[in-house]
């Protein structure tokens, strides 16, 4: 764990492919899918999350136990990753587990809005990215929303947060501290062009691709909605698709929109979830086979340049699907849902 | 004066007609150079197979093997010793 010395891709590659290799398949899914929550939690003592479920067992059970043990198995994985990567791959890698310390800033800042005790929002967060734990709990204990603009001070959110924070105060909702957190974690996610060399162009290339993907999503989002928001406002510069003017006019014309990816490079990629979309005008499916069009797209990324830091990322993309999937299936089966209706909602390659 | 020259000439003349090094030792030379590749390439598969072993005990078999099949390099350099005359 250091930013010093060269990049080790192959010893990080190596460990990430054998992860990527034994993470759960579609016949597991198909397993686990026919289980009730005790069962998940059993199964999941006999793969990788064994740790997880033996630690927790004793405190909780049921769903709590299968959430508790995938969030702690996520950060300890991610914490592994950076433990491992050397160098220039720590530092892109680190770069791109920021959206950790993003989602727990924003996890702490809605907690104290809406007044969670501080057990329950410790229990939401991953403790997967740059901050410490210590650091994290600290962020935890703070008494008001101010207290935790002025804990990050020295973090790079610090220049977001100040003007955020004041249109907070005026219109007291937390929405510009929300989009002030979102920016700053995707403005400082790619690295400026300054930076160059193939192993830079690569990662840049993965994460324009994961940019795009985000604006497609939200530009599809308001178009359905209908909702009267400006486009350009939930725009994400750095994707390579569209810029901050054009959305604003594809999302009026939704025919135009679709038209415009599948002539992109991502067309062979999401060809199925266009014709999807075109044929039952469902935006869960076309979100979800958007995700799936993602994971494929990492991971042809992964092989074409296997010593880069490709397959650490697809990793990282392919590692969440799957805690959202056994999520997902565990909070269906409590709520008594389906078969059918759960396997909508998983997104396996 | 011209006669400092002209044997000037022939040691000249005699330097310049056996090769700066022996044979044998140009072979050496090849090995050594060979031996620095393969470990060069062993750099990177090392790596790659002690992260393998790490995630899976099973595979130290399969590491192992990977990791030395460039020293096929240096086995291949050292014929070369033996192929090459020890003097002209």
């Amino acid at each position: 764990m250091s930013v010093y010395g060269s990049a080790n891709y192959e010893y990080v590659v190596a460990r990430v492919r054998h992860r990527r290799a034994s993470l759960f398949s579609d016949d597991e899914y198909r397993k686990l899918l026919r289980m009730g929550t005790g069962e998940i939690a059993r199964f999941m003592e006999e793969t990788q999350y064994e740790d997880a479920v033996n630690a927790l067992g004793s405190r909780f059970s049921g769903v709590d136990l299968i959430e508790h043990a995938l969030n702690e198995t996520l950060a300890d994985d991610f914490q592994d990753l950076l433990r491992y990567s050397e160098g220039r791959l720590y530092e892109q890698v680190v770069r791109y587990l920021r959206k950790f310390d993003a989602w727990n800033v924003k996890t702490v800042l809605r907690g104290l809005y809406s007044d969670a005790t501080e057990a329950e929002v410790r229990s939401d967060l991953i403790d997967a990215g740059e901050f410490e734990e210590a650091f994290l709990d600290r962020l935890v204990a703070a008494e008001s929303i101010e207290g935790v603009v002025e804990l990050l001070d020295d973090t790079l959110f610090e220049t977001y947060l100040e003007g955020a924070f004041e249109a907070y105060e005026e219109s007291g909702t937390l929405v510009p501290l929300e989009n002030a957190v979102d920016r700053a974690y995707y403005e400082n996610l790619v690295p400026d062009a300054s930076v160059r060399g193939e192993a830079a162009e690569l990662y840049r290339e993965f994460l324009e691709a994961e940019i795009d993907f985000r604006n497609v999503r939200n530009a599809l989002r308001l178009a359905r909605s209908g909702a009267d928001v400006d486009p350009a406002e939930y725009f994400i510069d750095g994707g390579a698709l569209f810029d901050r003017k054009e959305v604003g006019q594809l999302v009026a014309d939704r025919s135009t929109l679709v038209s415009r990816i599948r002539e992109s490079k991502y067309g062979d990629e999401l060809s199925r979830a266009l014709d999807e979309l075109e044929e039952a005008d469902s935006l869960i499916g076309f979100e979800h086979a958007l995700d799936r069009a993602l994971l494929e797209y990492s991971d042809h990324l992964s092989y074409v340049y296997p010593l880069s830091v490709c397959p650490v990322l697809a990793y990282v993309l392919a590692k969440e699907r799957e805690v959202d999937n056994i999520r997902a299936i565990a909070r269906g089966r409590e709520a008594g849902l389906s078969e059918a209706e759960i396997e909508e909602e998983l997104v396996i390659l | 004066m011209i006669d400092a020259l002209a044997e000037l000439t022939t040691v000249a003349q005699q330097t310049g007609s056996s090769p700066a090094i022996t044979p044998k030792s140009a072979a050496a030379l090849a090995v050594g150079l060979a031996a620095l590749a393969a470990g060069y390439a062993e750099r990177g598969i090392g790596s790659a197979a002690v992260g393998a072993i790490a995630e899976d005990q099973d595979l130290f078999g399969t590491g192992l093997i990977l990791t030395v099949l460039p020293e096929t390099l240096v086995i291949l350099a050292l014929v070369v010793v033996f192929v090459v005359p020890s003097a002209f």
